[in-house]
């Protein structure tokens, strides 16, 4: 039985559920003197509930793991039908079954192993989901019995489904911190790996990056150099020309508008300048690649100066200006946060508006901006698609932002985009990078929240 | 009096020499100021303007207008087992053999493939669709209009320049002259690049479009939303209405806010890791991008619906509370409605956020080239800004403007979802 | 003094918000039928002892409640109970008029629909006609029953919260200073009704106002920082006092 139909059997009997439980209240309520506990709504509500959890749960599990046990039944059927495989062999038959069951590929291309193996992976298919079949409607037909036994004048019927609902709700909470350690738990665990074909120190201390020549077979142990000093050179460097734009036109924008501007200007600047952060930044990539690049290096050229195609400056002023509005409202609530007769109370004594700015209001919102300032690094360490689009891949340990430059980000991608083996100390150092990643733009978000935090204004 | 200076006097002067020089200072600062604003939104414009102007080329296309004809020995008619009727033919031939007909003084192999090279490789499609429509057409001749090749059209465009040396420019001075007299003979005109919005992806300029990518987009955010709304939302609700003020709720409060700074790229290796190398799913599926984009906004719409839900009156809980309503039946009755505006906005900016998205997809392979649209979630398919990374990725002179256009698209589509959160605010936003 | 058995029986009821005592153990009967006043200076306690009646304390944090709350002998606050169904008995009326944000109708549908008490569509009209009837606004709303509740006056918005109330059939209302936020023509409006409403309904009122309690009022208590300083008939207490405080207050030198 096919997944889609399994599913809307399930929901038929769902439905016929809810509408059984109804009618059953109504009627033996009808026989009893006894107040009714609960509406008609909640005991089929309750009903529709036994009936679908438990198939619905079975369902999910199924169909999740399964395929890994078909995948792994398939590959010992093949290991006994074509002998020892190597690993590339191997994936290759495994591929063609599948193909070959899914009809997708010609049989006449395939060896008669992978032909026996198609046969039997069939068999196990609709083995599988007549097995599912089975089980979930088998569970959901159990479940109305159970729940129908239940259903009584005074029966709490809306307890057990407001409860249900509370279990819900408690297991969507649970789903971001399983989405947390997820993400840890799959860095790390692959990066443990990487780190058994790499020392750690290598990793962190080691000054050429070039992982290009590990996929090559021949070389045994995989001896590409995986020293990440320059990846992280790169990064600090594009990051820093970024907050060189992003932090004096942000801030200054923040405090003009706030401080400055009348109401006019702030109703057509801020939101305009919040357009800004809503741009998909593979557009960004673009402008940085197309636009701004070659403007930079022909300009370079006309003074003298040799300017990369793809320099460090111009990833890293398209960043720049992607972060402006990040940091123009964030430190936009700071100083609106700034309470007045601070402001006031400067002005009485004569300082002029700029005076007030600069000794009153801002250090009374230090706190706040930096902790913005902190996050923008953040997200400038962590943004991918200018740096693929407009810096380079080669990893260059330079000072100069003329020249090209790699990042963490762009190594991600170029490790793992393209067909290639899993487990291959490539892909694997991508996790790496990934965890350094992860693990510094967290170390910024907490560090920007204990700012905040340490010295949030007295004043009130 | 003239020689005393009484300490006030001086100390008025001095005020006097200062005030001028502070009133500066306030001036300087202010300009600084102005011109901090002015650099952010002069940069949205030249931004925009530069994307936009360089896009123009690619919303129209050249055509040749020819009379082919469909010889009879050149196409074949099929019946199959339903009594469809279907023609094959070598399309792209019958059109180019029209073509020469216009030169009959080409005659050299060398020559007849660079006069072919003025069309597109796709010129034959229009006529495949035509005479597919209307097989009885078959026999006869039909005027058409085909596309040029990309870098003709550029030519045409004055994109690339024809006074320069022959040796420096794509189209050589034979090529320019046929050119030439088919655009005297009234045969070249400029159209609407239909092909744009109603093509999938393609090596050929000419011929690539955004159906496939737009269409993986939707697939894709569909499956986002159908994931992350109801989690988001009942999370949120938990959090903000139900749960005890404790150690383990302040750790998922701090763990959502930090999970919404998680860099993108991040969530591609988790996709990856989880989805595709341990759950074997698909790659390039809009259901596994979905999956992945969906954990990615999830924190973005439980932070939104949890500020809407906090903005309703405490009043409006008691009331009902005092009337019997169960804990359940008051947010379900009365709050929720409520936030719903709130929670719609947040949903629908945390959506056209995943929908500009791009990093993380293309940890899960969806760059993948692929020219069919696709029609489930398990299909391989892209996304339009995966597509424009793609686009931009190419050398060929006329993707420089494809690409632009799919910019323009992608804009337009976020631009229309966000107007949407924005009427829907406007519309139903409640002040207490 | 009635023989008859009280309606609410409070025994030792003290309440802690965290630390902080709010009540030290409040003893009093409350009789069916009758209005009872609970007057007090400013965070005497007297709302915070109303709340432990139906339970509305139960959703604010570290608040917990100490002793014992009877109503018709059945202690409230026994696992056993129900709070919802308590809450249905046990009506409530608010400080600010909170209508809420629907139709006037749907305002005093919503009880009887969540209780399931009305069978159909025309029961349920009934149901609503009647309770706006008795809270007096039937004549003025009848010919906008669809339209929303929030642009009510004050005082009508504040009759339609009773209307509400009592169209869920309580035995029990309680009101927290239900005039403060009307002007007086509005307050002269709920006194009345609130006088009409004793027929049927047990009715505990807090309020700040000395005149409203002895208009509207057969039993007062006097509480002050978070004692139940002294209770009986309105009109002996009213006009002789036992106690010294009690006294203070109503004669304006406190509070």
């Amino acid at each position: 039985m096919s997944l889609s139909f399994l599913v809307i059997c399930l929901a038929g009997l769902g439905l016929y559920s809810f509408f059984f439980g109804r009618h059953r209240i109504r009627a033996i309520s009808r026989q009893s003197e006894l107040k009714q506990h609960s509406q008609d709504t909640y005991h089929g509500s309750f009903l529709l509930i036994c009936t679908t959890l438990l198939p619905l749960f079975i369902l999910i599990i199924w169909s999740s793991f399964s395929p890994l046990i078909l995948n792994a039944m398939l590959r010992s059927k093949l290991d006994i039908l074509a002998g020892p495989l190597s690993v590339g062999e191997m994936g290759v038959q495994l591929a063609q079954a599948k193909a070959l069951y899914a009809g997708i590929i010609n049989p006449a291309f395939v060896g008669d192993s992978v032909k026996q193996a198609a046969a039997y992976y069939g068999e196990l298919v609709s083995m599988s989901n007549t097995a599912r079949a089975v089980l979930v409607l088998s569970a959901a037909v159990a479940g109305i019995g159970y729940g129908a036994r239940l259903l009584d004048v005074r029966f709490r019927a809306r307890h057990r489904v407001e409860s249900f609902a509370k279990w819900l709700m408690i297991l969507a909470s649970a789903i971001a911190v399983l989405t947390t350690i997820g993400i840890i738990l799959s860095l790390i665990f692959e990066s443990l790996r990487f780190f058994d074909k790499v020392s750690l120190s290598e990793f962190l201390f080691g000054l050429q990056w070039s992982p290009q020549i590990a996929i090559r077979e021949d070389q045994a142990g995989g001896s590409g150099s995986f020293g990440a000093v320059p990846l992280f050179a790169g990064t600090l460097m594009i990051t820093l020309v970024a907050m060189l734009v992003a932090v004096p036109v942000g801030l200054m924008s923040a405090i003009y508008l706030s401080e400055y501007a009348s109401p006019r200007l702030r109703n057509i600047a801020k939101p305009t300048i919040e357009v800004l952060a809503g741009i998909p930044t593979v557009v960004y990539g673009f402008f940085a690649a197309l636009v701004l690049a070659p403007l930079l290096r022909n300009g370079g050229n006309d003074i003298g100066l040799t300017v990369s195609s793809e320099s460090a400056l111009a990833a890293g002023l398209v960043m720049g200006i992607m972060i402006i509005p990040f940091i123009s409202s964030l430190s936009d609530d700071v100083i609106n946060a700034v309470p007045q007769n601070l402001r006031d109370g400067a002005a009485g004594l004569g300082a002029t508006q700029s005076e007030t700015i600069r000794q009153v209001v801002l250090p009374a919102a230090l706190p706040g901006i930096v902790s913005a300032i902190l996050l923008a690094i953040s997200r400038a360490i962590g943004e991918t698609m200018i740096v693929v689009m407009a810096a380079g891949v080669a990893a260059n340990l330079t000072a100069n932002p003329f020249e090209s430059v790699t990042t963490v980000t762009v190594q991600i991608v170029m490790l793992l985009v393209g067909d290639q083996e899993f487990d291959s100390v490539k892909t694997l150092a991508a996790f790496a990078l990934g965890l350094v990643l992860f693990f510094i733009t967290l170390g910024l978000n907490v560090l920007a929240l204990y700012v905040v935090n340490k010295y949030r204004e007295q004043y009130d | 009096m003239t020689d005393v200076t009484t300490p006030e006097q001086l100390a008025k002067a001095k005020r006097a020499a200062n005030l001028a020089k502070r009133y500066r200072s306030e001036r300087r600062f202010r300009a600084f100021g102005m011109a901090a604003v002015l650099t952010a939104m002069g940069i949205l414009g030249f931004l925009m303007t530069s994307i936009v102007y360089s896009s123009i080329p690619a919303f129209t296309h050249h055509h040749l207008t020819l009379d082919v004809v469909v010889d009879e020995s050149r196409v074949e008619l099929m019946v199959d087992d339903n009594n469809q009727t279907s023609v094959d033919g070598n399309w792209l031939g019958l059109v180019r053999a029209s073509l020469r007909a216009h030169f009959p003084e080409v005659t050299s192999r060398r020559d007849k493939r660079k006069l072919y090279g003025l069309l597109s490789i796709g010129a034959g499609d229009g006529l495949a669709q035509m005479v597919n429509d209307t097989p009885s057409l078959i026999g006869q001749t039909v005027q058409i209009d085909v596309p040029l090749s990309d870098d003709v059209d550029l030519l045409i465009k004055g994109l690339i320049d024809r006074t320069l040396p022959e040796q420096d420019r794509l189209i050589s001075d034979l090529e320019l002259s046929w050119l030439d007299k088919l655009t005297a003979d009234g045969l070249v005109h400029r159209a609407f690049a239909w092909a744009l919005f109603n093509n999938g992806d393609s090596r050929e300029a000419e011929m690539a479009g955004l159906k496939g990518a737009f269409v993986g987009s939707l697939l894709t955010i569909f499956v986002t939303l159908l994931v992350s709304f109801p989690l988001g939302v009942l999370a949120a609700i938990y959090l903000q209405e139900m749960a005890p003020k404790n150690r383990l709720t302040a750790l998922i409060e701090v763990n959502t806010n930090n999970l919404a700074a998680v860099p993108s790229i991040v969530f591609g290796l988790l996709g990856l890791a989880v989805f595709i190398s341990f759950f074997q799913m698909p790659r390039s599926a809009p259901l596994v991008g979905g999956l992945v984009l969906a954990l990615m906004t999830l924190p973005t719409i439980i932070i939104a619906t949890r500020a809407s839900l906090a903005s309703v009156p405490p009043s409006i809980r008691q009331a009902a509370m005092a009337l019997g309503a169960s804990r359940i039946q008051v947010i379900m009755h009365h709050v929720l409605p409520l936030a719903m505006p709130g929670i719609l906005t947040g949903t629908i900016i945390g959506l056209a956020q995943a929908a500009g998205e791009t990093a993380p997809l293309l940890m899960i392979g969806m760059m993948a080239f692929i020219v069919d649209t696709p029609t489930d979630v398990t299909a391989k398919a892209t996304v339009l800004p995966a597509q424009i990374y793609m686009w931009a990725n190419n050398p060929e002179r006329a993707f420089v403007a494809r690409t632009s256009a799919g910019i323009v698209v992608l804009l337009s589509f976020l631009l229309t979802i966000n107007a949407l959160a924005i009427i829907l605010r406007k519309r139903f936003e409640k002040r207490w | 003094m009635t023989t008859t058995p009280a309606k609410i029986t409070t025994r030792d009821v003290t309440v802690y918000y965290g630390d902080a005592q709010a009540l030290h153990g409040i003893d009093m009967d409350i009789q069916a039928n009758q209005v009872t006043a609970l007057i007090g200076p400013s965070g005497c306690g007297k709302s915070t002892f109303l709340r432990c009646i139906n339970r509305m304390n139960d959703v604010i944090e570290d608040c917990r409640v100490g002793g014992s709350i009877s109503i018709d002998g059945q202690d409230i606050y026994d696992g056993s109970i129900d709070v919802v169904e308590l809450r249905a008995r046990v009506g409530m009326v608010f400080q600010k008029p909170n209508p809420f944000p629907k139709s006037i109708y749907e305002n005093v549908a919503y009880g009887p629909r969540i209780h399931g008490l009305a069978e159909n569509k025309s029961e349920l009209d009934h149901m609503v006609e009647t309770s706006l009837r008795r809270a007096g606004l039937w004549q003025e709303v009848s010919d906008r029953l669809h339209t929303s509740g929030s642009g009510l006056s004050g005082g009508q918005q504040q009759r339609l919260c009773i209307a509400r109330t009592i169209a869920v059939n309580p035995n029990v209302v309680l009101m927290d200073e239900p005039c403060s936020a009307l002007d007086p023509i509005a307050t002269a409006v709920i006194e009345e009704l609130i006088e009409e409403l004793r027929a049927d309904y047990t009715i505990v009122i807090v309020t700040h106002s000395m005149q409203q309690a002895a208009r509207v009022s057969q039993r007062t208590a006097y509480f002050h920082l978070g004692n139940l300083v002294e209770q009986g008939d309105t009109d002996s207490i009213f006009t002789n006092p036992a106690n010294k405080q009690t006294e203070a207050y109503i004669s304006g030198k406190i509070g």
